[in-house]
């Protein structure tokens, strides 16, 4: 059994990619034989979680960053064997010790996540994945290697840290569904349960606050977190003002025209944005085959800002702060700020 | 607002697509329904509230359900017209359960202080912790700007023309 073991989790460790047989496999483990296992192959065994410490910086960093690509693999539902106390305790003090590749998980783990997920959550998983049942595979440790749910994790993570019985359930039941990111403790930080998982938090906080400060204009130069809440309050304020002010001078302009709905929904299907602008200012009068020639001119007119006023001037700052990864948020600000370019143009040329 | 291209094109078309697309589907109906004839402060005042609603429904309907503060406002909308008082209550017990967590924890007071605020002025943000409600607050952000922006649009072509 023991030999079985040792040689499926041969190549998979070079793989790196967990097979689905291992449902088998770990149907007939027995747990003293796992603890042995553990105890005894620690370095044949190069994607087991105790092994990961002994690995070379480099290495460890390559495993960090297979996670990402690895499929999950259906294997966390042979997780339903409860943790023996004893290997639980062994891992813990893996987990706690972390000497030497303190910089990799940082580097790897800024690498790993994108803006939202955070890195610091991986540093509790080392306390929740030991928690996980070692009986079972060692290679099923590598959890480190999937993507996870963010939130699910937290609140898994959480549980685990905080009980060591009750996570144990926990962790059965959400098994299926959580994957780990492999963390250690930083170096020269406290690493009992409680001031990782707020650590984690913190980590988490600090990753919106900074996605927000690109948002809000001219909070990029505040340091702190209260100003910036501060900051980010008051921006939301004035903008729900502005709307209400905006529906105000709606109600009392008397509208003389009526829209051409269908025209407009019309030119929408899969064009760009400027070319609804154009459409849902012009009134009937204007014959739709001017619209359609002047869309060309407009789409080379977004840089020009002749009349152009603070509040976008700030959004327009504000689009240059927004990473990649805040693409998806981005996209629609900037898409908007290049329609009403257009807007201004078509104005002007009224 | 029942619109089928509005209903099957959710994530194919931009988030100012749709919102403007409801919006001015709620305006024309709203000057359908009660043409202009008086400027006196009543009217202006009741048509003022009826375009600020359809302004934020529209923008909530373009959300759909995807985030917390959409789905707090689109229920807004329906206990109006219901009148039910559920939601009140059930916020009321999510604040008195934080201001619990609040003195346990003990940590960054300043910040929960300020946290409440921000609760406030998003939509459905009283009953989620920090993390949430910061995410929630971008994405508010991000649609209350797309709001001003078109609105002001919208308010521009109306005084030129």
């Amino acid at each position: 059994m023991d030999m079985e073991v040792i040689a499926g989790t041969g190549p998979r460790s070079t793989t790196k990619m967990p097979e689905p047989d291992q449902t088998g496999l770990n149907d007939s483990l027995q747990f003293n034989e796992e603890i042995h296992h553990l105890m005894t192959a620690p370095n044949e065994n190069a994607s087991s979680f105790t092994a990961l410490l002994e690995l070379p910086p480099t290495q460890a960093m390559e495993l960090l960053h297979h996670s990402p690509d690895l499929v999950k693999p259906a294997l966390n539902e042979e997780l339903l064997v409860p943790p023996n106390s004893a290997s639980v305790e062994r891992a813990t003090r893996f987990s706690a010790f972390a000497p030497e590749s303190s910089p990799v998980p940082e580097d790897s783990g800024a690498n790993l996540d994108k803006v939202k997920s955070e890195p610091a959550e991986t540093e509790s998983n080392p306390n929740s994945s030991s928690l996980q049942p070692l009986l079972s595979d060692p290679t099923v440790e590598i959890r480190s290697q999937r993507p996870a749910k963010r939130k699910e994790r937290e609140k898994k993570v959480k549980g685990s840290t905080r009980k060591s019985k009750s996570a144990a359930k926990e962790s059965c039941e959400d098994g299926e569904k959580l994957p780990y990111v492999h963390v250690r403790a930083r170096r020269g930080q406290a690493t009992d349960s409680h001031s990782l998982a707020e650590r984690a938090r913190r980590e988490k906080i600090n990753a919106r606050m900074k996605l927000l400060q690109q948002l809000v204009p001219g909070c990029n130069k505040i340091s702190g977190t209260a100003l910036v809440l501060d900051e980010i309050i008051n921006h939301v304020q004035s903008l729900q003002r502005q709307v209400e002010f905006l529906s105000m001078r709606l109600a009392a302009v008397n509208p003389r025209i009526d829209f051409n709905l269908d025209s407009l929904l019309a030119a929408e299907s899969g064009s760009l944005m400027d070319s609804n602008f154009p459409s849902m200012v012009m009134p009937q009068m204007w014959p739709e085959v001017q619209v359609n020639g002047n869309r060309q001119q407009y789409q080379q007119e977004w840089h020009f800002d002749a009349v152009h006023q603070p509040v976008w001037g700030g959004e327009e700052d504000g689009h240059n702060f927004i990473t990649p990864e805040n693409s998806l948020l981005s996209y629609d600000s900037s898409a908007n700020s290049a329609s009403l370019h257009s807007n201004h143009q078509l104005k002007m040329e009224l | 607002m029942n619109n089928p291209k509005l209903l099957s094109l959710n994530s194919t078309t931009s988030l100012i697509s749709r919102f403007t697309r409801g919006f001015i589907q709620a305006l024309i109906r709203i000057n359908k329904q009660r043409p202009v004839t008086s400027s006196s402060p009543r009217e202006m005042y009741i048509r003022h509230r009826r375009i600020k609603s359809a302004a934020d429904k529209s923008m909530a309907l373009a959300v759909r359900s995807r985030r917390n503060w959409s789905r707090a406002v689109l229920a807004r909308f329906r206990k109006k017209r219901r009148r039910h008082v559920l939601v009140r209550r059930i916020t009321t017990c999510a604040m008195k359960k934080r201001g619990l967590e609040n003195k346990k924890s003990g940590h960054k007071e300043a910040s929960h202080g300020q946290a409440n605020e921000l609760r406030r002025l998003v939509p459905g943000g009283e009953a989620m912790d920090l993390c949430s409600l910061l995410e929630e607050t971008a994405h508010y952000l991000k649609c209350l700007n797309t709001q001003v922006q078109v609105m002001r649009c919208v308010a521009d072509s109306y005084s030129t023309i």
